[in-house]
């Protein structure tokens, strides 16, 4: 309690100042934007592996662009690519590119796209029909490719030797301490126009803590709170950015692979899903910040997660697990970075242990990546799965690459061309309760009141296309 | 799924009979003499055109109070006859309703009584219970708009389910416009999605600046028609938040944008464009030099007041009033500077406008109004009326509520029409509107 009141005073004091300001409504250019992330950035490629993906693509998505976006209404739009049209099978797309520049000023070109899209996925035939023109052949239909080329890893770069990579994007990159700073600059010839500061700092694996005990907050223009910090936030009448609960919270079963594990039994998988208490982990831990999850995919982004029902039902967990007849303790590693995740493992093992199931959570800080988890020998690990995208299908097949689902599910999403299919195959992801929905979190965002035209997307992405900031010309 | 207002209503309907309604004949009663008086007779033919008058109005008056029809019963007759084709429903099926979405009870119940309107009408009989098939519809939505959701199972396959899933648009709802003492009114000319910057028109001619191209359109009967453009030849990247000029007549204009000045004609129609740094005319009494690679005017003024320079700017306006002199500047620093006689004076500041301002003369009040967009940065933005009163700026007209964010707002060189304003509304389309000011005695 003393602590909240401190770190609310501490607040309240320290950007009262910051709330003074001056009005206006027309961009200013110029200024340095300060921006504190909570993860670190150890890389900067859309391809490499991360503890933290939605961190990194944010840094990365201001020098490196798609050919495609999806804006803040869900509607697909031109960015690398100008136009683009479709086969009557949804195999063959023809793409026109605009005139735009990597960073070391050369244009972009068909064959330059062609290259950057072949490292991503080798599977695709793609033909230079011309400069400013090429057709992507898919081996399967796949109606939702302009919103597949929309996700960061399909972002255009030029791969240089010695890794290094080149963007067309507002900015560029200026200096980079891995893990710790990223200092971008305007990028004065962005087909686009120049951005209106003149560059973004990046401090990463810094938290809103740290900065408001040190005092110095005044000098940052936004932060990544944590959740226990929002209601001092409010209360200080901050300006605070909530995405929709958009990030999952999930409890992933890894299939019994290269590590000496045995596979928990389906029946326990699922007394394990019947007895988690979702509305008590929102409710109290989460302050009812987020919602239940039952689906892979959020309700308000696709209106049927109530297909996939989320609550808690005691007596089918211990009727399950007593089926499994099963008393060896299920491991669950959680990310020990996150606080937030330790408070959620923790409440599981609690509601696991009403239903006869023994869980042993420990702490790892790297469970949250791809290759992290490959070399855990846990039953279970809980996850944090950012909302890729504001397209159905392409937030599923990022999900379903993320979590490893098989080829042919992948290959199914990539095929959807209606909802119902989505459906069937959430609910066959689901079936075998290796994959268990827990609940689901906003992104959280504080800004300071001198900035401007910050744009956060339902999902959590930002968009700083049109961002300034004051004190600036 | 507590954090959605669930309502779950099942409905029975059990097989209609169809109730036929059978004329009663009615016999001629004999004719009497009459028993009254012919006063009396008199009174009583008044009360009874009386009474048929106001039953008449009460007629009319339980009849206006009917519902209107719901735009959404179609869509749920519609989404009825897909669940028909989709599923194959058998005779009997216990059908219920579930509500996750804003839909209101009245948009509830008339897509719930369309959908089972359409099911009865193709021979389905709705029960209760005891039905081998069991549909659910759910009004659900995400968040764009309404998502319904029917959910089909049969008792034989209890785990198996059919589902449809069906996008709705959501209802239209339409704002009001407030007015006060000096009315300001917006009018819509054009609403598109490229970005607008400025235009001029006149009864037959309307011509549109936008990035790269000037678009000329004709009236075909009261609506603007496309005919064609007329593209812009820039030799640079154009800066962010793009500002740009029109000027002269719809028959020869003049288009001032940064670092660029285009001249040219509608008849025929041609264009040139070339480097320029040329001042522009921000006001009909104020010329200034735009920066080339920024979205404001560099603070140099030319044309009357060359020589002469105030603080960096996005907007300016220069009016007589009487004897005196005044200059208003929307600063880039968020100050907006009144210069009073002359330029070299001690400005009078104001802190709390938006960017964008505008001088016009109604001939109300003191004669010359400013028009200021509002200094919020959200997506809902406005333009209010005000006077310079003793060297301080007074509120003259409520303020007009603006859908959207306006994007610029120039001097209309037009009769009777004080100002155009160009709004980037929430869905990103541009709005071109012309601003009037009217007294209000």
């Amino acid at each position: 309690m003393k602590r909240t009141l401190l770190l609310l005073v501490v607040i309240t004091n320290l950007l009262a100042a910051s709330s003074a300001c001056l009005a206006e409504s027309r961009p200013r250019y110029g200024g340095s934007v300060r921006i504190l992330l909570r993860h670190k950035v150890t890389s900067l490629d859309p391809l490499s592996e991360s503890d933290d993906p939605a961190t990194r693509d944010r840094v990365a998505g201001l020098m490196f662009e798609t050919l495609t976006q999806i804006d803040a209404e869900g509607h697909t739009r031109a960015k690398l690519a100008s136009a683009w049209q479709a086969d009557a099978g949804n195999r063959d797309w023809i793409f026109t590119l605009r005139q735009a520049s990597f960073h070391d000023h050369s244009e972009i070109n068909s064959a330059s796209v062609a290259a950057s899209l072949r490292s991503v996925s080798p599977d695709w035939k793609i033909t230079v029909n011309s400069q400013q023109t090429f057709t992507i052949e898919t081996p399967s239909p796949a109606p939702h490719l302009p919103e597949l080329l929309a996700l960061p890893r399909y972002a255009i770069i030029k791969r240089l030797p010695g890794d290094v990579l080149l963007g067309t994007g507002p900015y560029t990159l200026a200096e980079w301490q891995p893990g710790e700073h990223v200092l971008l600059a305007a990028n004065d010839d962005y087909w686009n126009g120049r951005p209106f500061p003149d560059s973004i700092d990046f401090r990463t694996g810094l938290s809103l803590r740290e900065h408001l005990l040190e005092r110095n907050l005044t000098l940052d223009h936004a932060a990544e709170p944590s959740p226990d910090q929002l209601r001092s936030l409010e209360q200080a009448n901050q300006t605070l950015l909530l995405s929709r609960p958009a990030d999952m919270l999930l409890v992933f079963f890894p299939e019994p692979g290269a590590k000496p594990r045995k596979a928990v039994d389906p029946r326990l998988r699922e007394a394990l899903s019947s007895a988690i208490n979702r509305a008590t982990i929102n409710n109290v831990l989460l302050q009812r910040k987020g919602v239940p999850a039952g689906g892979l995919l959020p309700q308000w982004l696709t209106g049927w997660e109530f297909l996939f029902p989320a609550s808690q039902d005691m007596e089918r967990g211990r009727r399950l697990r007593a089926d499994a007849n099963s008393t060896q303790p299920l491991s669950l590693i959680y990310d020990s970075s996150d606080p937030v995740m330790k408070m959620v493992a923790e409440r599981i093992a609690v509601d696991a242990r009403e239903a006869g199931i023994l869980v042993q959570t420990f702490g790892d800080p790297h469970s949250n990546s791809r290759s992290g988890r490959a070399t855990l020998n846990a039953d279970a690990i809980l996850l944090r799965v950012a909302l890729s995208s504001l397209d159905a299908t392409a937030a599923l097949t990022e999900l379903a690459d993320e979590l490893a689902l098989p080829a042919d599910t992948v290959s199914a999403i990539v095929k959807a061309s209606r909802p119902e299919e989505l459906v069937e195959i959430e609910r066959s992801a689901l079936a075998d309760y290796r994959l268990v929905p827990v609940v689901r979190l906003p992104q959280a965002l504080w800004l300071n009141s001198n900035v401007h035209e910050w744009q956060q997307l339902p999902n959590g992405e930002w968009r700083l296309d049109q961002l300034w900031v004051e004190g600036s010309r | 799924m507590d954090i959605f207002l669930c309502s779950s209503v099942s409905f029975v309907v059990n097989r209609l009979s169809s109730v036929s309604c059978q004329r009663q004949h009615r016999r001629r009663a004999p004719c009497y003499t009459s028993p009254f008086p012919s006063m009396l007779q008199a009174t009583i033919r008044s009360y009874l055109h009386l009474s048929a008058f106001l039953l008449l109005i009460a007629f009319a008056t339980s009849h206006a109070q009917q519902p209107l029809p719901s735009p959404l019963a179609d869509a749920a007759g519609l989404f009825a006859q897909e669940i028909l084709s989709h599923n194959g429903l058998p005779e009997t099926v216990m059908v219920s309703f579930n509500n996750l979405s804003s839909l209101s009870p009245s948009d509830q119940s008339a897509a719930t009584d369309a959908i089972l309107a359409r099911l009865r009408s193709a021979g389905v009989h709705v029960v209760r219970a005891d039905a081998a098939a069991e549909l659910q519809v759910t009004f659900s939505e995400d968040w764009q708009g309404l998502i319904w959701v029917a959910t089909f199972k049969q008792a034989s396959q209890s785990n198996a389910s059919r589902v449809l899933i069906k996008k709705i648009a959501r209802p239209q709802r339409t704002a009001s416009l407030q007015s006060a003492a000096v009315t300001l009114q917006k009018t819509l000319i054009l609403s598109q999605g490229a970005p607008i910057l400025d235009l001029i028109r006149d009864d037959q001619t309307l011509l549109v600046l936008e990035p790269e191209q000037i678009s000329i359109y004709q009236n075909d009967s009261g609506r603007w028609k496309f005919v064609s453009a007329l593209p812009v030849a820039h030799d640079h990247s154009w800066p962010r938040d793009l500002r740009g000029r029109l000027q002269g007549t719809a028959r020869q204009f003049t288009a001032f944008l940064p670092g660029t000045l285009c001249t040219g004609t509608i008849s025929p129609p041609q264009m040139q464009c070339r480097h320029s740094d040329d001042p522009w005319q921000v006001d009909r009494n104020q010329l200034a030099f735009f920066s080339s690679s920024r979205n404001f005017f560099t603070g140099v003024l030319a044309g009357q007041n060359a020589g002469a320079s105030v603080p960096p700017f996005f907007s300016a306006a220069a009016w007589q009033n009487g004897d005196k002199r005044l200059w208003l500047f929307a600063g880039t620093d968020g100050k907006a500077r009144l210069y009073q006689s002359t330029l070299t004076s001690e400005p009078v500041i104001q802190t709390d406008w938006g960017s964008d301002l505008v001088a016009v003369h109604s001939g109300c009040s003191s004669g010359w109004q400013i028009l200021v967009s509002s200094s919020s940065s959200s997506h809902s933005d406005s333009i209010q009326g005000m006077e310079i009163v003793n060297g301080g700026a007074v509120p003259v007209s409520m303020a007009l509520e603006i859908s959207g964010a306006v994007r610029a707002l120039w001097p209309s060189g037009e009769e009777n029409m004080a100002a155009n304003a160009v709004v980037e509304s929430a869905t990103g389309k541009y709005e071109a509107y012309a601003l009037t000011v009217s007294c209000n005695h």
